[in-house]
Formats: C-alpha cells, sequence, structure tokens
C-alpha cells in the first residue's frame, strides 16, 4: 500500500493508503475527498479531477499528453506547475509520502 | 431491505412525453428500480444510483445484442466498452478538445449566429426553434463533422432525428426503420464524398480526427460513429439553447444578473441542462444478478438511466423542479458519469452558453415570450421545446 496525504480546500488534511494501480482520482472518491469531483469518472473529458501535485513528484508522474494539456488550460482553478488530472495518474511508489493539494473550485 | 422490481402499470406514455417529471418523482420514490410497462423498461431514477451504475460498467453495461442502435447505425462506440470503446473514443477527442472548440469552432459558431440572427432581427417575432435552434445546431455539426456546406440545414435535421426515430423504434414499425435506414444511407454518401479529402487534409473535423487516428478504422467504424454524432449531436445543443433562453426569459431577475455578469452565462447554461436534461434516459445492461439501491436486478434486465430525473432529485437539490442560476455549485448528470460521458460537452458549453444564447440577448431588445403563442415543451427520452415563440423590440 502506498500512503499519501490529500489537501482539501479549506487547509484540512486527509492521509490515504491505497493499492498501486488505481488513479489518484479514484483513491480521492474511494476516500471520500469531496474536492475532487470527477464528473466524467475518469474519461479525461471534464476537467473536474484536477489536482496540484508537489514538484518533487512531478518528474516522476507519467509525461503530459496532448489531450490532458489542453483539459487542464480549461480547468475551473488556476493552473500551475504541479497541475494535474488526477484521473491520468496511477498510485505508484513515487507518491508514497506526497501531499496533493486539491482546488478551490472543479 | 432488497425487493424484487416492482412493476407500474397506470404511467401512460403520452404523459411521460407531455411532462415525464411528476411520473418520475413517484418512480423515484417507490424503488431503485421500477418496471414501467408503457416504456417497457425497468426505469432508474435516484441520482446516486445512477453514480453507482456508471461506476460500475461491468455489472451495467453499454453493449447489448439487442440493441437497435446497432441495428440502425452500425455497432458504434456507445454500445462498445472498455478497450474497444476507448481507442474509437479517443479518436474523436482532437475535434472535441477545450481548446480546439474555443479557438477553432468557436469563431465559426458565432458566425453561425450571426448570420441566422441577422435574417430575422428586424422582423420583432420568431419562432427560436425553427428559425435559430435548430438551424444553428444542423450548421454547427455539419462543420464539425467536415461534411461541407452544401448539406442543407434541414437534411441533417432530418437524418439526426429519422436515426433517432429508428433508434427507439420499440413498436418496431416497419416505416420508421425505413426512414431510419434512408438516414443512414445519405450519411454514408456523404462520408464517401469528403472522407479522401479530410484523408489528404489533416485539419479539426471529426471526419479529419477518425481518419488520422492512431487506430485506423474501418469505413464500418467511421459510418457508425458518424451516425453516432449525428443522431446525438444535434438535439442536445438545439434543446440547451431553447431551455436555456426559456429558463432566462421565465426569470427576469435572474436574465438581468447573467445580462450584467456575462460570465454567468456558463453557469446559467449548466443550470439550464440540470432543470431540463436534453437527453433524459439512456439505456443499460445487467450482466449478472446484482442490487442496485433497494432493488434486486437480475442478469439480462435492461435498466433506462433516466438522468432528468435523477437531476432534480430532492435529495440533491433543493426545489428542483425550479430554474435557479443562484443554486451552489454541485454536480449534475445531464452529460452522463461514465465512461460515454458526453465527447460534445466543451461544444456544447462554447455554442450554446458562451455564443448563441448570449449573443439572442444581446442582439434581440427586450426579449420576451410570445403574448399569444404558446411555448411547447416535449419528450423524456429526449427533451426540450419543440417551439418557443418570442417577441422583441424592433
Amino acid at each position: 500500500m502506498i500512503t499519501f496525504t490529500f489537501v482539501n480546500p479549506d487547509g484540512t488534511e486527509t492521509a490515504v493508503q491505497v493499492a498501486p494501480g488505481y488513479s489518484v482520482m479514484q483513491a480521492a472518491l474511494a476516500n471520500g475527498i469531496n474536492g475532487v469531483t470527477a464528473e466524467c469518472n475518469g474519461s479525461a473529458a471534464c476537467a473536474t479531477c484536477h489536482a496540484y501535485f508537489d514538484e518533487s513528484v512531478t518528474s516522476a508522474l507519467p509525461e503530459i499528453k496532448e489531450h490532458e494539456d489542453d483539459m487542464l488550460d480549461f480547468a475551473a482553478s488556476p493552473r500551475e506547475a504541479g497541475s494535474r488530472l488526477s484521473c491520468q495518474i496511477l498510485v505508484s511508489e513515487a507518491l508514497e509520502g506526497t501531499r496533493i493539494r486539491l482546488p478551490d473550485a472543479q | 431491505m432488497v425487493n424484487p422490481v416492482p412493476v407500474v402499470k397506470d404511467v401512460v406514455f403520452q404523459n411521460l412525453l407531455d411532462d415525464p417529471y411528476p411520473s418520475y418523482d413517484r418512480i423515484r420514490n417507490l424503488a431503485s428500480a421500477v418496471w414501467v410497462d408503457s416504456a417497457r423498461i425497468n426505469l432508474v431514477t435516484r441520482f446516486d444510483d445512477i453514480m453507482e451504475v456508471e461506476r460500475n460498467h461491468a455489472v451495467f453495461a453499454s453493449t447489448n445484442p439487442k440493441s437497435l442502435m446497432n441495428k440502425v447505425m452500425g455497432h458504434s462506440l456507445m454500445r462498445k466498452d472498455d478497450e474497444l470503446h476507448q481507442i474509437e473514443r479517443k479518436a474523436l477527442e482532437p475535434s472535441f478538445r477545450p481548446g480546439v472548440v474555443k479557438k477553432h469552432w468557436g469563431p465559426i459558431f458565432s458566425d453561425i449566429a450571426d448570420r441566422l440572427i441577422s435574417a430575422f432581427e428586424d422582423k420583432g417575432e420568431a419562432d427560436l426553434f425553427k428559425d435559430f435552434a435548430g438551424p444553428m445546431a444542423s450548421y454547427a455539426l455539419i462543420e464539425l463533422l467536415g461534411f461541407k456546406s452544401d448539406v442543407a440545414w434541414q437534411d441533417i435535421s432530418l437524418w439526426s432525428q429519422s436515426l433517432m426515430d429508428a433508434v427507439g423504434n420499440y413498436s418496431t414499425d416497419p416505416g420508421i426503420t425505413a426512414r431510419g435506414k434512408a438516414a443512414a444511407g445519405a450519411i454514408e454518401t456523404e462520408i464517401d464524398r469528403v472522407l479522401g479529402y479530410h484523408t489528404e487534409n489533416e485539419n479539426p473535423s471529426i471526419l479529419s480526427s477518425i481518419a488520422h487516428a492512431e487506430h485506423k478504422h474501418s469505413i464500418e467504424q467511421i459510418r457508425a460513429n458518424v451516425n453516432v454524432v449525428v443522431g446525438g449531436g444535434l438535439n442536445e445543443p438545439r434543446d440547451s439553447i431553447l431551455t436555456l433562453i426559456y429558463g432566462l426569459l421565465l426569470n427576469p431577475n435572474q436574465l438581468a444578473r447573467v445580462q450584467k455578469e456575462k460570465r454567468l452565462f456558463a453557469t446559467a447554461f449548466e443550470e439550464a441542462v440540470r432543470w431540463v436534461s436534453p437527453i433524459g434516459m439512456y439505456p443499460r445492461r445487467v450482466t449478472q444478478d446484482t442490487v442496485l439501491g433497494d432493488t434486486q436486478l437480475k442478469e439480462g434486465d435492461q435498466i433506462g438511466i433516466c438522468i432528468g430525473a435523477a437531476n432534480r432529485d430532492p435529495s440533491h437539490f433543493d426545489d428542483p423542479s425550479v430554474f435557479d442560476i443562484n443554486r451552489p455549485r454541485q454536480q449534475h448528470l445531464a452529460f452522463g458519469g461514465g465512461p460515454h460521458f458526453c465527447a460534445g460537452t466543451w461544444v456544447a458549453k462554447q455554442m450554446v452558453g458562451e455564443i448563441a444564447v448570449p449573443m439572442i440577448f444581446d442582439r434581440l431588445k427586450n426579449l420576451r415570450l410570445h403574448g399569444s403563442r404558446p411555448v411547447i415543451e416535449n419528450g423524456w427520452v429526449f427533451r426540450g421545446p419543440t417551439s418557443l415563440p418570442v417577441q422583441w423590440d424592433v
């Protein structure tokens, strides 16, 4: 199991333990994290699972493809360097101990 | 407590067409799935149950060997799951990305809207169904597909309606089936006419995206998926344009607010499709005995996912029958909620909420419902105004 922490929009933190292979979006939904909406449930079509990843892990994440890249520009909260659609990130060793910040609006 | 599917025999089909919401309320109160005799399907109407269905397509499949849609349109991505669905969906994505929609399609949609409004703006009255929303959605779809402008808007509108009628032709009326097949034939001819161009000239249109997809599509796959886009890509923007205009005309205070603060048109669009969802119901097939909410379902059961009902579920929305752009921002299901989430979402947001409806209110001064001609709304599987007569100052 991989342990990491969601930082909710109100500043509170929720640590979760997730088996590798699930997406970060699925991990959020399974743990009742409200800061992720995931309207399209992982189809990369809605931009409502936007999350900010820490710069210490971004290089270990899979490269942003054109579709996700375009989608992130239209997320409800501003795009930052660590912005990703959490449905496109699978839980792996790389996320052990990291903190994933969720935006004010999805 | 888990019960078998209750049976309801006294829902009159015409009532579903005229106003499905009282029936939805009754069914939602009864059970998680309810067999409705007149609709010939088990209706699922509660928001939370539909979320569960959308998140579990292994148990609630889109594939269906008996699908009427497959017979009329060919085996499209709408009736596939998992990998087979994903490769065809991915092929369409480049045409539908929000950045492409805004930069490429936005100006084209603006030109269409401008041309249509210019044709009637000095008349002082119009039926926005046939004078605006119908041709708006049709011309936009002709461009999106890459059919080029020699297709008349009335033609593609008829093809779309004929396909949808044939897909919903559960009574197997031979005339309806024949019209559906004729529409599919006309679309096939149009594809054959332009496919070579799109193969040689990569561009943002849907036919070009498919022609240049990583997964090489057979001609049958191309035809089936273009049929789906024609059948499913016309009435939704048309109906949401009309529903949004109607909702704002019924609520002058909200209209005044969005006109002062234009970015609220986007919020108002989301509320319009929640209030009267253009796609009200779509089917799924139960692949194994399972419990949904409080109801036992059996392998092979057909369920009708009523997002039109879920979007008025009082456990999720206060005063759900009221059009109110001031609601707290919350998830609705008008675009679906799973792997088949509407691929055209960003097209709709742009065309309806950013371009067509703001332009109508900007150009037609003191726009109001017609003094003597009524608004007509119709449908439950697909729902929207079929006539929206209005007047304005000239």
